[in-house]
């Protein structure tokens, strides 16, 4: 279905793997006003088969890559994608976003997005070269780790070339995914759709690998304007003290001495604040006795990626969660380890997120008496071991690959598995940024601090706010999320949002403006909540700090304002949750365990927990849900989503699955 | 004496990881550290401080067996 606006291909591919049949999917230019691309647009797509879909890990469910309308046109950070499906880890909506370039080659060769369902017989691979889809036989693929499947195939690629490396994007999984461990994450080169269990969705389906390539160009609606824009967008962004010198010095690992400093770090699973060894896992010492080189994903000036070696071979870096959960998180003080264990978690194709969460939990469970598992903090010699029975399902691990919530329900624990909707949290303690506790509750794929919001950057990183009030901070998160939601729905990093803050307010953080900002944020809720419920009036784009909505004007020729760009992010972020409630998903399931609301961080400090309940008041009002939160019809018709009314979108019964078989 | 760390980018351009000096104030203690890097004291002046885990202010004093700690303002995923 060809489009009229520009920074799309115009077609979207339906890939049945069952019967090995493509087709397009009908996708408007209705929808792609409404619904941008990327995670908004795969989530429209999964709420409309939502009835269809039986389960997680049952054929019925939809895998959905999508790139966005800046993927391709030189935006800078824009080569990202989107993979979503309902999650076999926390059966809700999850989507996953990922670097790299596989977006990019998607966009050439000749689509916008993939819409995977059924399942094949037999494993394969699927090679889509401009508008051609192939299916390989992938027995030979089967069982490989992760780096030796994308070498493989790129041999197979250069073999169709007569021996010429043809530059493709892939994506693969590895032995997780095919072994349907429910954190098992997608891999494509270095970087990862690491969230959420989409591996293990890809695993289900016999899908070992996707590759794609081509030299189709994205067509941008305003060449002209969006290509002067760009060069002021990648120098403004090269200038900013967060994504121009934090980030690409440190990388994100760079925040952990930061959250030490502040209580913010997970430290023997989220017990405490502060690990006392931090400084032997720090983002400095990443920096100074690790790095090899800085790496970015393409069009990215940031490139918070960075190069280690474990065993004499270059290999990605661990990123902060990595460090922080795998660090203080079970009380383990070697960097060497922590490298090591990311290289071999991406090699079998896992979240270290969730695993590392879920290892933690194990541990205490174990010190508790609750589950005899072996597993003890700061006993590190045998953690590799661990990750390879996960990833094969063997012994005590067959049971880790289930997660965190699904052990704590059979062994007692709940009070300390922490995670939110069946998604571990990252390695930010709320207790000390009770915002980000706001935000991992309520965040519609589970405990995750970006789609939670992220206020942590205001709660001590990049500002002082103070970091235990909760006032302002429920429609601060509102508004962030719409941003980021937005931004991701364009196919672009999050981390470009942080130009949103001024340069000055970063660098200057004892100047009187700067003390200003701090202070007023607990107290302009009333303000903001205008902004959140009626973003329209600010029909105009904000200069430089935030260029998306001019850029999405420019690349797509779509009437844009910065109040437009907003009203789209929470049209995303409402229709997520919309699909969620039809999931079974309700107030209730906006929470935290018991250690991180009811058990003070600092003792006697009661201040130092997260008073959730009442800052879920204040956000539901401010984003027009009922007290149970639910997306009012008012909502919706606002949103121009009234026919995805919770009358009108059938239950789907992916929870009720999920629950009954763990 | 006042032990001093540093933490952040600001630790990267300068070298320095951390530093014991006689001081004051955190203003002294910027002057030092500027002194000692070659570093204009703005880059100093321009960080968040923590006196023994406690925010603190670029006028904050110092005693005897402080930790002052540097942090240059981050963010990240």
């Amino acid at each position: 279905m060809a489009t009229s606006y520009g920074g799309y291909m115009g077609k979207v591919a339906d890939i049945d793997l069952t019967t090995g049949t493509i087709r397009e999917y009908p996708w408007s230019d209705e929808e792609r006003r409404l619904f941008l691309g990327g995670k908004t647009m795969a989530a429209k797509i999964i709420g409309d088969h939502l009835a269809e879909i039986r389960g997680p890990l049952d054929e019925t469910n939809l895998l959905v890559i999508s790139t966005g309308p800046f993927t391709g046109t030189g935006a800078p950070s824009s080569s990202r994608f989107n993979v979503s499906a309902i999650s076999p880890l926390t059966g809700i909506l999850t989507s996953s976003n990922c670097g790299g370039n596989f977006g990019y080659y998607l966009k050439k060769a000749g689509y916008d997005a993939l819409v995977i369902h059924g399942r094949s017989e037999k494993p394969v691979w699927l090679e889509i070269h401009n508008d051609q889809f192939t299916f390989h036989d992938g027995q030979s693929l089967w069982g490989m780790k992760t780096g030796h499947t994308q070498e493989a195939l790129d041999e197979a690629l250069a073999e169709q070339s007569g021996g010429k490396r043809r530059k493709n994007g892939k994506i693969v999984i590895g032995p997780a995914g095919e072994n349907l461990v429910k954190y098992a994450s997608i891999v494509s080169n270095e970087r990862l759709a690491g969230r959420g269990g989409v591996g293990a969705v890809m695993g289900s389906k016999n899908l070992k690998a996707v590759t794609v390539s081509g030299n189709h160009t994205v067509p941008v609606h305003d060449k002209e304007k969006m290509d002067k824009l760009n060069r002021s967008w990648f120098k403004y962004l090269r200038s900013h003290p967060l994504t121009g010198d934090q980030l690409p010095r440190l990388g994100t690992a760079g925040l952990i001495s930061s959250m030490q400093m502040k209580g913010q770090l997970s430290t023997k699973n989220y017990t405490y604040g502060q690990f006392d060894r931090f400084e032997k896992v720090n983002g400095e010492t990443l920096a100074e006795e690790h790095n090899i080189v800085n790496k970015g994903c393409l069009t990215c000036p940031i490139k918070c990626a960075r190069t280690v070696q474990v065993d004499g071979k270059a290999v990605k870096g661990p990123e902060l969660e990595t460090l922080g959960l795998l660090g203080g998180g079970i009380l383990n003080d070697s960097m060497e380890l922590i490298l090591r264990w990311n290289y071999e978690l991406d090699e079998l194709g896992m979240d270290t997120i969730t695993a590392a969460n879920t290892l933690a939990w194990a541990m205490e469970a174990n010190e508790k008496g609750l589950w005899n598992n072996g597993l003890a903090f700061g006993d590190t010699a045998d953690i590799s071991r661990v990750w390879e029975d996960t990833a094969y399902r063997r012994g005590i691990g067959d049971e880790l690959a289930e997660g965190s919530r699904a052990l704590s329900e059979k062994y007692g624990g709940k009070e300390f598995a922490i995670h939110s909707k069946g998604m571990e949290l990252a390695a930010y303690e709320p207790r000390r940024a009770v915002g980000l506790g706001l935000g991992y509750a309520i965040s519609n794929r589970g405990g995750c601090h970006l789609n939670g919001g992220y206020l942590v950057i205001l709660e001590g990183l990049g500002l002082n706010v103070n970091q235990q009030t909760p006032h302002g901070k429920p429609d601060v998160t509102i508004i962030f999320q719409d941003l980021m939601e937005g931004t991701s729905s364009c196919g672009q990093c999050v981390f470009t949002t942080y130009g949103f803050f001024p340069p000055p307010l970063i660098h200057h953080p004892h100047a009187w403006y700067t003390k200003a900002f701090n202070a007023i944020v607990p107290v302009a809720g009333p303000v903001l909540r205008l902004l959140t419920m009626f973003p329209q009036v600010v029909c105009f784009h904000l200069p430089m700090i935030f260029n998306q909505s001019k850029a999405l004007k420019y690349a797509t020729g779509m009437k844009v304002t910065f109040g437009s760009f907003l009203k789209a992010g929470k049209r995303g972020y409402t229709l997520e949750r919309l699909i969620n409630t039809r999931l079974g998903i309700s107030r209730k399931d906006d929470s935290l365990p018991k250690r991180l609301t009811d058990v003070p961080q600092v003792e006697g400090d009661e201040k130092t927990k997260v008073p959730l309940e009442s800052m879920k008041d204040v956000y539901y009002r401010g984003r027009g849900w009922d007290k149970d939160g639910i997306p009012t019809e008012k909502t919706l018709k606002k949103l121009n989503l009234d026919h995805l009314a919770v009358s009108q979108m059938p239950a789907g019964s992916c929870m009720q699955e999920v629950n009954q078989h763990g | 004496m006042v032990n001093i760390k540093l933490f952040g980018a600001l630790r990267l351009k300068c070298g320095i990881s951390h530093m014991e000096v006689y001081s004051s104030s955190v203003k002294d203690a910027c002057r030092l550290l500027s002194k000692a890097t070659g570093f204009p004291e703005k880059d100093f002046k321009n960080c968040m401080f923590m006196i023994n885990g406690q925010n603190a202010r670029y006028s904050s004093k110092l005693e005897d067996g402080d930790e002052l700690v540097f942090l240059t303002p981050s963010g990240g995923g």
